[in-house]
């Protein structure tokens, strides 16, 4: 317990879906290995400038942040795994992590938060999804309105996945107050 | 029924209650879930649910290279025959979710999902002006 606690079947989950994998958590930071080899992200404790935890269907998710805005996103933890992470997290990196909620009302209209390289459409300050606007090759405003995202394609899009985010658009209706005026909004 | 009290259930209308609600994970591919009128998006890894009463309109594409397309267009105010309704005025300052385009690779797969939004969606709307009419 002391030297860290090792997780079998937590899934890194991204763009192109999700990867199954190993997920170690030592003193020094956080180790998850693709299953079978291949993709690894090691973070260093002194890296790590948030946690969160959020409940999903039948599972824990557990968020991390770190320095240069990259944000990793592991499933598969259990309630208890929760509690033991949250005091190791507390007692080895000092940090508390946050638990978020998950907006599963199925509503198509909420709030849009940006925070580094994630864009969160929140529903009554529920989160019910996040990209990555690191994987935005373009964005276009169309109307006055409508700011759509075109994500980019490669060879390893949807690799682990059938069906594969290509768009999304967003509508900013002009009572919203957030963003006017905003020549940086996504 | 017009389309205004539709419109207006609608907003009302909630797909799940509780996060374990959610059907099972399977393969991340987009699910129809016709027991809570719902569709589910693979999105970075994740389902996410919209209520089948905000999709306005569904359709597919296949490219010459086999690839096959579906884009799902929401409802969102203000736009022509979808005039500021109830629902606009009472979440004024929201942003929209407008439009989301998927690439399958599963032709099959995606007429099929489709035709089941088209007709979970037409169930939903007639029940819900039905029940609008019957409130007046």
């Amino acid at each position: 317990m002391a030297d860290g606690h090792l997780f079998n079947n937590i899934s890194l989950g991204g763009r192109g879906g999700t990867n199954p994998g190993q997920l170690r958590v030592h003193s020094g930071g956080i180790l998850w290995k693709k299953q079978g080899g291949g993709k690894a992200v090691e973070v260093d404790k002194a890296d790590i400038v948030g946690l969160t935890w959020m409940k999903v269907p039948r599972t824990n998710q557990l968020g991390v942040r770190i320095k240069d805005g990259l944000y990793y996103k592991f499933t598969g933890f259990r309630d208890q795994d929760v509690a033991s992470l949250t005091n190791f997290f507390q007692n080895s990196c000092g940090i508390t992590p946050e638990e978020k909620q998950l907006s599963v009302s199925g509503k198509n209209w909420g709030e849009v938060d940006l925070n580094g390289n994630m864009l969160t459409f929140l529903v009554g300050s529920k989160q019910a999804f996040e990209v990555s606007l690191a994987d935005v090759s373009q964005t276009q405003l169309q109307g006055k309105n409508d700011v759509i995202l075109e994500f980019h394609v490669d060879d390893t899009t949807g690799a682990n996945e059938k069906d594969s985010l290509m768009e999304i658009s967003f509508h900013i209706p002009n009572s919203n107050t957030q963003f006017v005026g905003d020549e940086n909004r996504p | 029924g017009d389309n205004r009290g539709a419109a207006k259930a609608s907003s009302d209308l909630i797909a799940y209650k509780n996060v374990n609600d959610l059907p099972p994970p399977r393969e991340l591919m987009i699910q129809v879930d016709q027991k809570n009128e719902a569709i589910l998006l693979p999105i970075y890894g994740s389902m996410v649910p919209f209520h089948v009463a905000t999709v306005k309109t569904v359709s597919s594409q296949q490219d010459t290279n086999r690839n096959c397309y579906i884009r799902i267009i929401f409802n969102v105010p203000g736009t022509p025959f979808n005039p500021h309704d109830a629902n606009s005025l009472k979440y004024q300052g929201s942003i929209y979710v407008k439009e989301v385009s998927f690439r399958s690779k599963d032709p099959r797969h995606i007429s099929e999902v489709v035709q089941l939004i088209k007709t979970l969606r037409r169930h939903v709307a007639a029940r819900e002006s039905e029940r609008a009419e019957r409130a007046t």
